[in-house]
This record gives structure tokens, sequence and C-alpha cells, in this order.
């Protein structure tokens, strides 16, 4: 069977990657979706918990409701995160990162 | 043996999709490649998680990550009208260090759980037990089934779902052969169990979140009236 | 009440919450604040009155200040109460009313701050009687301060007049270099005799050595340089004259530069004679015997009415700064107390000839004033009569006791007393002729006027004790001296070198000026005279050497560590340092979305490194 290792490497990697993204992106909606998979990655480990943490077979559901709160939580940041975009892009006429710059001003 | 090996060969491949599609989100420079890129790779982690058994998380993150934020993604990147992204100069450091400390947090995640006992065996859990002679028993007969379920947290394989124990959680005055007969786990009713018993008042806060963000998000998106 | 024992506590809070009211409460209100101060300056003298004439009331509580765990180390607050601080005490609260009553007649119509004015008196009155009164030396001490810096206000009043604020300045940094010494030699006293209380000091100082006992000695000296404008400190007395003519006669002729020698004689009487050693006497009774002389003949060439009577005071405390050396304490306190009397006789005798010739304080301007103002006049003449030592007069008392001592003990101290008679006779003469005789000279002197009641009052009360205050029937109650006894006329060597010094005294001053009539001093102009009117050069010799020489130096050398150290390398080293560094990293301050969370990327790397893994 896969050891939960590999289930740690996989949010692990898809963790960083969603990092990466949020650091090297300029563009603000594609930084967001790496938000959104950082998050993911998250969940990914809370499930594997779940299951490696399970007495007798049976999961621990606290992990899985605590997962299901993240993706609740997510739902609401990206309805937000996207009507600021929207205002952002009203504001600047660009979603590029480069044009939050005036924070010196 | 066979069942078992297709679920490794499963995994590995759908986590090989995931990780592909979430280099795609950030390597498309093109947004909504990169939506349809990330749409993909939840849907791989979804199917990972029926994989794990927690079927009514899969199908959560299906329809509200794949489906309801995917769409929000697309519709704001229609709406908005983007283009790609221009290449500026300077940015190819700027990249280098990003993959860098991204770099450092995978290596840094990867050597954790590398470093967790039995991890790399794949085997047995791992038991540290002592027997009278002070001889180190893991992976032992004697190791009993109960202490190396006890130990599984460190790293090794994930224990096997048992329905009979899930069914006997269920309904804890259920007979020894009633218990045995269940085929599967009632997987949606034991988490909506602790859902709504344990974690009732932060569900109903969460609700709340959500529907805050709702009227935020119509706050901040409609357009501001002059007069 | 129980409490009465406490009442001689009155005599300082009286007057300090008085002034505390006057200079908080009453600054629009410049007739309460006199009415007020008036009435505490009479509260004072009634209590002393009747303390002197027998009233009981026990020994007041001392109180603890400064609390320490060694008990000699204590500070005490406490009274002293014998015969001495209370006949010292009637002189300064007499004074004190006579010229509080003397400021309404004389400020009348100033236009500076009165109630200030007025509360500075009361402070004054406070200090002095902190120091007459105290018990102990560190008490004496906080007096002596105090009364510095009530002089320096009273001094300064007219502080938007320069010449009044650079005298306040000047006295009182003057008075700091005296008071240095006297600090040190407390300091020594404490160390030596174990306390600083009077009345522990007795018989203590027969176990020291002489040399140690001769340093102390005049350490504590210095603060009576200082506080009684003694030879090398005694600048600051004459330019103390600024001040408000009634604030010269009670602080800079009658009370405050007495101070020094009551505290010697203070101390003479509590540690002993013995405490005086030979060296010390000495150099006490020569730093009088040369103020004595300096300043009687600066006072020959002298044109202005209060620096001729600042002078004179100046000759008179060396007079008794001389007879404390010769360890004639007695007579020393017997010519302070009548000097006290006549010398403020004669400061207010001449405020209110400077108030009736409309300001002028030059004698060569005035002139003819005998017949203007007679009775001002005539009791500014019992002042002069009692200050040349007339015989009768009471200042010719306290002068043969003191030529007496010096005959005793040292004659070459006795022969510079009479020769300084002579030249006192002579330069009071001077002034009397040419003020009081002849024709007027100037326009203010013609339309002189008698003073008003408020200044003459004062005038007689103080012309009646000048004559009289020498007498034995009234000095041995009110001397202010433990057991004093005053003799009569003695016919003797002193009596007989007084009457000559006074004889040649007279001669020559009538022979030079003549009976008035002359409008030039004929002694004028030539260069003995030009160094006289310059005082000899001392003060210049100071502004030269310790102002321009030491001073600057020193000042030149903080300013060079001011600019180059502390102002270079301190602060805008630092300040050069904190720029650079500021802009090394202000590129981190971009402004921009990316950086700041590539940076915020980089502090969690650097974070995790520290916490996780501890480099």
């Amino acid at each position: 069977m896969i050891p939960l290792a590999h289930y740690l490497i996989l949010s692990g990697i898809l963790f960083s990657i969603g990092l990466a993204g949020v650091l090297i992106r300029k563009n603000i909606i594609v930084v967001f979706m790496c938000l959104e998979m950082m998050l993911t990655a998250a969940n990914v480990a809370l499930v594997a918990f779940s299951r490696a943490q399970g007495t007798a077979g049976v999961p621990v559901y606290d992990a899985q409701v605590l997962s299901l709160f993240i993706t609740g939580i997510a739902a609401a940041e990206v309805a937000i995160g996207l009507a600021l975009i929207v205002a952002m892009f009203r504001a600047r006429r660009s979603v590029e990162s480069t044009a939050l710059n005036t924070l010196k001003d | 043996m066979f069942e078992s090996s297709l679920c490794q060969i499963l995994f590995y491949l759908l986590a090989a999709i995931a990780v592909l599609c979430a280099v795609g989100v950030v390597a498309f420079r093109n947004p909504v490649n990169s939506a349809m890129c990330m749409a993909l790779s939840f849907a791989m982690v979804a199917a990972i998680f029926f994989g794990m058994g927690a079927q009514f998380l899969g199908i959560v993150q299906l329809i509200v990550y794949a489906g309801a934020i995917l769409v929000l993604f697309l519709f704001v990147v229609m709406m908005l009208d983007i283009h790609d992204e221009d290449k500026s100069r300077g940015s190819y450091i700027h990249a280098a260090i990003g993959v860098l400390i991204a770099g450092f947090f995978a290596g840094l995640t990867i050597n954790i759980s590398l470093g967790l006992p039995g991890a790399t065996s794949g085997t047995c859990p791992v038991v540290t037990m002592c027997d009278s002679f002070g001889e180190l028993l893991i992976g032992d007969a004697r190791a009993t089934s109960e202490t190396a379920v006890a130990a599984a947290p460190y790293g090794g394989s994930l224990p096997e779902l048992s329905a009979a124990a899930a069914a006997r959680m269920e309904n804890p005055s259920i007979s020894e052969a009633d218990a045995a007969a269940a085929t599967s786990i009632p997987d949606v009713k034991l988490l909506g169990k602790c859902l709504f018993t344990h974690y009732n008042i932060p569900f109903v806060i969460l609700s709340f979140a959500l529907l805050s963000g709702t009227v935020g998000a119509v706050a901040l998106a409609r357009k501001i009236r002059k007069d | 009440m129980n409490m009465i024992h406490n009442l001689p506590w009155l005599f300082l809070l009286l007057p300090l919450v008085v002034a505390a009211i006057d200079w908080v409460c009453l600054n629009k209100h410049p007739r309460l604040a006199a009415t007020l101060s008036l009435l505490s300056a009479a509260g004072t003298l009634g209590l002393c009155i009747a303390y002197l004439t027998g009233l009981q009331t026990g020994t007041p509580d001392t109180y603890t200040w400064m609390p320490s765990s060694l008990e000699q180390l204590n500070l005490h607050l406490g009274l002293l109460m014998d015969p001495m601080a209370m006949r010292m005490m009637l002189v300064v609260t007499g004074i004190g009313l006579l010229v509080h009553f003397f400021s309404i007649g004389y400020m009348k119509g100033d236009s500076s701050n009165l109630s200030r004015y007025y509360a500075g008196l009361s402070i004054f009155m406070f200090s002095m009687s902190t120091i007459v009164l105290a018990s102990n030396l560190a008490m004496t001490f906080i007096g002596w301060e105090m009364v510095g810096f009530s002089s320096y206000l009273l001094i300064g009043h007219w502080f938007d007049k320069d010449s009044a604020a650079d005298a306040a300045k000047k006295a009182f940094i003057t008075n700091r270099v005296g008071d240095f010494g006297f600090l040190l030699g407390i300091l020594l006293t404490l160390g030596l005799f174990g306390t600083m209380n009077f009345a522990d000091m007795s018989g203590k100082a027969a176990g020291i050595a002489p040399a140690v006992l001769t340093v102390t000695i005049i350490c504590l000296f210095c603060g009576a340089v200082g506080k009684s404008a003694q030879f090398p400190l005694h600048v600051w007395l004459p330019d103390a004259m600024e001040g408000p003519t009634p604030v010269s006669a009670l602080i800079h002729a009658a009370t405050m530069v007495a101070a020094g020698v009551y505290m010697l004689v203070r101390l003479q009487v509590s540690m002993g004679a013995e405490a005086f050693t030979e060296t010390a006497c000495c150099i006490i009774a020569s730093v009088g015997a040369i103020t004595a002389v300096l300043a009687a003949i600066m006072a020959v060439q002298q044109d202005d009415i209060k620096r001729i009577l600042a002078y004179s005071t100046l000759s008179q405390l060396g007079y008794m700064v001389m007879a404390v050396g010769l360890l004639a304490g007695e007579a020393a306190m017997f010519h302070l107390y009548t000097h006290a009397w006549f010398k403020a006789l004669l400061f207010l005798g001449a405020g209110a000839i400077i108030v009736c010739c409309h300001h002028e304080q030059d004698i060569w301007k005035m002139g003819g004033l005998s017949k203007r103002m007679p009775l001002t006049v005539l009791c500014f003449m019992m002042g002069t009569c009692a200050l040349i030592a007339i015989p009768g007069f009471s200042g010719f008392f306290s002068k043969e006791a003191i030529l007496e001592a010096a005959l005793a003990k040292y004659p070459v101290f006795f022969w510079v007393g009479a020769g300084v008679a002579a030249l006192t006779t002579f330069y009071m003469l001077r002034l009397c002729i040419v003020a009081f005789m002849g024709p007027a000279r100037e326009h203010g002197a013609e339309h002189a006027k008698e003073a008003g009641f408020t200044m003459a009052l004062p005038l007689l009360v103080l012309a009646v004790m000048a004559i009289i205050s020498g007498y034995g029937f009234i000095a041995n109650d009110l001397v202010p001296a433990n057991g004093f006894h005053a003799h009569g006329f003695e016919l003797g060597l002193p009596f007989y070198a007084s009457m000559g010094s006074l004889v040649v005294g007279i001669l020559l001053a009538v022979a030079i000026y003549g009976l008035g009539g002359r409008t030039k001093d004929p002694l004028a102009g030539n260069c003995i005279s030009k160094a006289l009117r310059n005082r000899l050069y001392i003060d210049a010799l100071y502004d030269k050497v310790l102002i321009g020489g030491l001073q600057q130096g020193f000042a030149h050398l903080m300013q060079f560590l001011d600019s180059y150290i502390i102002r270079g390398i301190l602060c805008q080293g630092i300040m050069w340092l904190t720029v650079r560094i500021g802009y090394l990293c202000s590129w981190i301050q971009c402004g921009s979305l990316r950086a700041y969370t590539l940076i915020t990327g980089i502090g969690l790397v650097i974070l995790v490194l520290l916490l996780a893994f501890q480099f």
C-alpha cells in the first residue's frame, strides 16, 4: 500500500508549486489560483492524516471536517478576492501585480 | 494483491498528473490555460481523495473547486479581457528566487516526510517494542495488530479500512454478525454526524462567513454610482 | 496645645508662606503683597521680641530631612535658640521690618512687578532666618544657598537693565566659588568632628592634627569670603548696588553680608577657640585687613553714593573678619550689630536722597541737600558719625573693641585698623561735604524735597539706634553674642589712635574739599585716581585671566569637544551612518507588491531555518 509519506510528499509538492506561483506570477488571478492550490495541498495532507490516525480501520472524521471547512473558507475567499480583482481592474485597468507599486507613495 | 497494486499505480499516476497540471498553472502565460490546468489538477486530487476512501470530500472537491471556483475564475478572466503577461526585464531573477524559495519548502517537506520512520519501507508501520532481552522487535510477528494500528501515523502504509469497525462505530449496539456483514463504510453518514454534532457551531459560523463573503463580493464588485 | 514648643518654626514658615503667596497668587495685587510681607516681618519681629523678653516654649522639635543608615549622616532640620541666635534674629527682623516699610515709599510708582519684589524680600527673610537659627552646618548651607538665590533675585529685580542682570549673575557666580569651599569645609568638619550639629562640636577639636584643622577652617572661611565679600571675591558687592536701594540696605549692608561673620563666630563658639589654629587665624585676619584697606582706598575715589557706601561696607566687613581672626568673636559680633544699624541707616538715607533727587546717584551732581531735606541729611549724618566712630556714637564702641583686641594680639592689625579708620573718615566726609553742602549742581538736586513718612520713619528709628546701640545698657542685652559685656570709654592707646585717625581724616577732608563749593574732585585726573576708580584693576584682571584666559580656554576646549567629538562624530557620524544604512536598505521598500511577496518568502525561509534548525 501507499505509505503516508507519499501523500505528504504530494501535498508538499503541490504546496511548493503554489508558493512558487504566488511568488513568480504577475497576473493576480493566477496568483489567486495558486493560493487555492496551496489550500488544496493542505486538504490532501489532512485527508491522509485522517486515514492514518484512524483506529481499527475507521478514519478520524475531525480531520475531514476541518478539510471541509477549508473548502468552505476557500469558496468565500474566492468570492471576495475576485470581487477585489474586479475592483482593482476598474481602478487601474490592469490585473498585474506590477501595477500595485504605489505603497511607497 | 492485484487490487492493491492497481491502487498504487492509480495513485502515482493521478499524483503525477496533478503535479504536472499544477506546474502548468504556474507555467502557462494565458490565464485561461492556467484555469483549465487548475481544474484538471483539482480533479486529480479529488480522485486521490476517492482512493483514500474520503468519497464525500472528493465530491466536494470536484463540485466546489473544479466546478464553482473554476467557473468564477473563468468568468472573471473573460469579463476583464486580460492579455498575456508581458515579460519584463529582471523577472528571471525574480522567478529564480521564487523557485528557490518554493524548492526549499518542497525539499523541506520531502525531507521530513521521508525522514518519518517506515516511510521508505512501504510495508509495516513502525513498532518500537523490545522483548525481555532488549531486542528490538520491528515488524515482528510478536507485535500485535492493535499496536501496529496504533503506531500507524508514523509514515508507513495507511491502515486498511474496516467496514465492520465503521458499522460498529455508527451503531454500537449492533451484533458481531451484523457488523461483519457490512460491506462499505457509510462515509457521508459518519462525516455528517461528526459535522452536525461536534462541529455544529463552527459550521454555522462558516455559513455566516460564506454569507458575508457573498455580500462583500457584491458590494465590492458593483459599480459605484456617482450621484 | 502641646505643639507650642514648635512656635519658633514660625520664624521660618511665616516668611516662606508669605513669599509663596506673594509670588503665586498676588502678582496682580502689589499692595496686598506688600502688606502681607510687612505683616510677616512684623510678626517675626514680634515673636523675636517675645522670646528675648523671656517667653519660654521649650525646645522645638528637630526633623530628619534625609534619613540615613549612619546616624551622623542624617540631615536634620533643627533650630538652635541660644541668645546669640535670638539677638541676631532681632537685628535681622528689626532691620527687615524697617526696610519693608521703607520699600513701600521707595518703590512707589515703580513699574516693575512689585509682588515679585516683596516675595523676594520675604524669601530673603526666610533664608537669613534659616542661617541664623540653623542647628547644624547642613541647614546653614541650605540657608546660605537660599540667601544667595534671593540676593540674585533682588539684585536682578530690574532685570531688563543689562547692568542689573549682569550684577546678579556676577554676585551669584562669585558666591558659588566661595560656596564650593564652604561645602568642602562642611564635609571635612563632618569627617573630622563626626557631626554637623553645632551643639555636639565642642571639645572635639583637641585630637585633630593642626594642619588638617587649618585646612578645614580655611575651607569654611571660603564660604565667608564669598558671602561677606572678602578680598579675592569682593568684586560682586559694589556691582550688587544695581538692585533697589532698600535691598542694598537689607542684604548687601546689614544682614546677608554679615552672615559670613556670624557663621565664623558661630563656629568659633561651638568648636571652641582652640579649633582656630594660629595659621588659620593669621590667614583670616590678614584677609580681613587686606579687604579693609583695599576697600577704603577704593572708596576714596568713587562718585556714586551707593558705591561709596558699598566700599565702606566692604571695609567694615574686613574689620569684622579681622576681629574673628584675632579670636575676638564678641568684638566682631558687636561691630556687626552696630554696623547693621548704622549702615542700614546710611543706605536707607542714601535711598531717600536718590529718590528725592529724581534717581540721581552721582554725588557731584547733588549739593546743598542739607537745606532742602534737613531731616534726611540729619539722619544720614548720624549714620556717618557712627561709621567714622565719633565718640559717643555706636560705631565708636565696637571699633574700639576690635582695635583693643588687635592691639592685644597682633599690633600690626591695630595700626592697619587705625589707618583704615582715617580713610573712612576721609571718604565719608567727602561724601557729606560734596553732597550736602554748597550749592546744588544739577537740576535734580535743586528740586529735592523732604522724603515722605514711610521713608522718614525708618530713618528716624535707625538714627536713634545708630546713636544709642553701642552703650552698655542696650548692647549687653542685644549684641548677638552669648553673655556680652560692653565697656565704656577707656583712655588708652586705642582711644588715642582712634581719635588721631578721626582728626587726620577730618582735617584732610576739609583741606581738600573745603566746606562745599567745589564742582569737581581736586584729586581726580591723575593715574592713582584712575586706578582707584577702576577698582585697582582687580575686576579687569579677573575679566582677563579668569574669564578671558581660563574660562575662554575651557570654553574653546569644550567647543572643540562639542563640535568635533559630540556633534561631529557622535551626532552627525551616527546620523550619517544611519542615513547610509537607510540608503543601502531603501531598495527593500520599493513599494512593489511583487517585491514584498518575494521578501516575505525569503523571510519565511530564514525564519524556518532559524526556528526549525536553530542555525
